[in-house]
């Protein structure tokens, strides 16, 4: 719910809860008002009446169109005015009527009079809905005013909270640039924009500071590699008996996993940097049959029946190295991770690109293995990095990339987020089949 | 070929000279921008090999230098940074060719090779590399025993050519795997594959009853045995 839903919520409960208490508490004043204002008036003419007989004259029945009625009694009340209402049904009207009676007593040369006088005065119940009617009127005011000033308002007072947000949503470690905050005098408002402006800042510098740290790591790493490859390569060249040239040939493969994870760490990290910038549309089939063509050899020691479905009107927004780089992962997994004489099936449309092949089923989760270092089985063929840098190439150019087993056939499929350019002239398709008894050539 | 080679690091820059040496090329070391230049003014060199971060300044000042001076050496660039942009203004700035650290030392010296035919002999002939009996065209991809056309694929024949520049040098597969298929590709597998192919070469040349010159040294790799070296 909106803050200012909220707001109004409240505020309209608050009016509901104080209007009935307000309306009792202004019901009995007025009503209070009325009955001592007439009370004075009624006792004023009471007094008049009493005037008159002090002065002998003998009363009228009516004083000021009040009736007056003149007893004489016997002692004089502690009060000398009592007033009194009187309820009942006038036929006539067809209505409850109240009468107010106002009775004074004096001491008139030695005889206690009683004066009384009435009057007939609003009933409560006739203020009370009159008071109703009007809070009707009020209340639909009132929450029709607070609901549209509230919207009103809070757009105004909001708009600093409203900007933050769009400025945090928007945040992204990778930008690199500092937040600029909205200014605001709210003092709420300006402590959220202080600390979201310290938060951010720091994880920028140390965001900025671990990637600068394992940048310079792996350029650091690189020199000694070849400091020791090359070393490795002279000592190769020395008089060696056949036990040091196979503990030459393990160091070697271990240099030589540690330079391609070196270099796959660093690519990630560029990846992470966007520092592969499309500028131009390639032609990504043309990629595609390059890569395909140049694991040819290797398909065919494998023994592997390809099958390719290849449309050639593929141009895609993407730097052509990724896309080379993904190419040859996704095929060279195919490939490695197939069962000899097993399928390759290689189907690139202007929306996607699906590599289905057979193989041994994961061990773990495909998904999984997108993460960095995941290994279905931890075999020493690979380094575990492959996935994770096609999934990072699909990444910075928004295409989605799913791994999924079915039926003994890993799928690993590309989707393009838009084709760039569509070239209308009828598909050709090229279908190429090397098969077992394609010679090795 | 006389080389000049500036990397600041000793160990590596030792290792560079000590196998150019064997190759019987002329290698002199030069660890600053300052001291390359002072050669470069002096000497004239066939290849020259840059590094690009370097402690009084950037190799890539160095290549202006070279263009500036109008001096016609090939140039090299040994990098460790693998930035796409340094190799784009390396090689836009006149530099031949360019390889990232760590490399190996067999395919610095064909990169070093390739930039010497191209530069060098002034296209005469360039593209042709010649052994013995063996004649390779760089610009066909065709390879020749007794003139009599070798029938292999394009990456055999970048294998043949890989030997053939690095004669008497002992070739460990990962060296070739590097050569033959790059260095993004996270495939260790290919090592297997380096035998398949150098196998399949073998075979291909006994068929037309060429010489054999390649060694398979124990754990290591392979070596392409002749007496000769090439200066």
């Amino acid at each position: 719910m909106k803050l200012v839903d909220k707001l109004t919520l409240w505020l309209v409960g608050v009016v509901f809860l104080v209007t009935p208490i307000s309306m009792v508490i202004s019901y009995r004043s007025i009503r209070d008002n009325i009955r001592s204002a007439e009370i004075t008036r009624l006792q004023d003419v009471n007094n008049k009446v009493a005037e008159q007989l002090k002065a002998g004259i003998p009363p009228h029945k009516y004083l000021l169109d009040r009736p007056i009625a003149i007893k004489q009694i016997s002692a004089m009340p502690a009060q000398n005015t009592k007033a009194s209402t009187y309820r009942f049904y006038n036929t006539e009207l067809k209505r409850d009527e109240c009468r107010l009676d106002v009775v004074s007593y004096y001491k008139i040369n030695n005889l206690i009079y009683s004066v009384s006088t009435y009057n007939y005065v609003t009933r409560g119940e006739l203020i009370i809905q009159g008071m109703m009617r009007a809070l009707v009127w009020k209340m639909i005011l009132i929450i029709g005013l607070v609901a549209i000033s509230g919207r009103l308002i809070s757009r105004y007072v909001l708009s600093p909270f409203q900007k933050t947000l769009e400025i945090i949503q928007a945040f992204s470690l990778r930008q690199k640039e500092k937040i600029t905050l909205p200014l605001t005098s709210t003092t709420e408002f300006k402590q959220l924009n202080f600390f979201l402006k310290k938060m951010t800042d720091i994880a920028l510098e140390d965001y900025s500071r671990v990637k600068e740290f394992s940048e310079n790591a792996s350029h650091e790493v690189q020199t000694p590699l070849a400091v020791i490859r090359s070393k490795l390569e002279l000592l190769s060249e020395t008089s060696i008996s056949e036990n040091q040239a196979v503990l030459i040939d393990d160091m070697q493969n271990a240099v030589e996993k540690l330079v391609r994870i070196n270099r796959s760490l660093l690519l990630l990290t560029k990846l992470d940097n966007f520092e592969f910038e499309a500028s131009e549309s390639i032609r990504f089939c043309l990629i595609t049959k390059e890569v395909l063509a140049s694991f040819e050899n290797w398909i065919q020691m494998k023994n592997l029946c390809i099958t390719t479905n290849i449309n050639n009107k593929v141009s895609l927004q993407i730097h052509s190295v990724l896309a080379e780089i993904l190419v040859t992962n996704l095929i060279s997994n195919a490939i490695r991770y197939n069962i000899d004489n097993g399928n390759i099936d290689v189907t690139l449309t202007s929306n996607s690109l699906i590599i289905k092949n057979t193989g041994l089923p994961p061990e773990i989760e495909p998904e999984l293995l997108f993460r960095r270092f995941k290994k279905s089985n931890q075999s020493a063929d690979s380094i575990g990095l492959g996935l994770s840098i096609v999934k990072q190439i699909c990444t910075v150019n928004n295409f989605k990339v799913s791994y999924t087993f079915a039926n003994g056939l890993h799928i690993l499929q590309v989707n393009f987020a838009k084709v760039r350019e569509v070239i209308e002239e009828p598909e050709e398709n090229v279908e190429i089949v090397f098969n077992e008894n394609t010679a090795l050539a | 070929m006389k080389v000049l080679a500036l990397e600041d690091n000793k160990e590596l820059a030792k290792s560079i000279n000590d196998f150019l040496t064997l190759a019987g090329y002329i290698c002199e070391l030069v660890d600053t921008v300052e001291e390359a230049k002072d050669k470069l003014l002096s000497f004239s060199y066939d290849c020259i090999l840059l590094d690009i971060m370097l402690p009084d300044g950037n190799g890539l000042d160095v290549l202006k230098f070279i263009k500036t001076e109008n001096i016609k050496s090939g140039v090299l660039i040994i990098s460790a940074k693998e930035a796409l942009d340094d190799k784009i203004i390396g090689l836009e700035g006149g530099a031949d060719d360019y390889l990232t650290k760590p490399f190996h030392l067999s395919e610095l010296h064909a990169r070093l090779r390739a930039i010497y035919r191209r530069k060098s002999l002034n296209g005469n002939n360039s593209n042709i590399i010649t052994f013995n009996e063996i004649s390779l065209n760089t610009d066909t991809f065709e390879a020749f025993i007794n003139n009599q056309l070798l029938d292999i694929t394009r990456k055999e024949f970048e294998l043949l050519m890989y030997f053939m520049v690095n004669k008497n040098r002992v070739l460990s597969r990962q060296a070739i795997a590097a050569h033959l298929w790059g260095d993004y590709t996270d495939n260790l597998a290919n090592l297997d594959f380096v035998y398949q192919h150098v196998k399949n070469l073998r075979k291909k040349i006994s068929l037309i009853n060429g010489v054999d010159y390649i060694d398979t040294i124990y754990g290591l790799g392979y070596r392409f045995k002749s007496t000769e070296t090439e200066i």
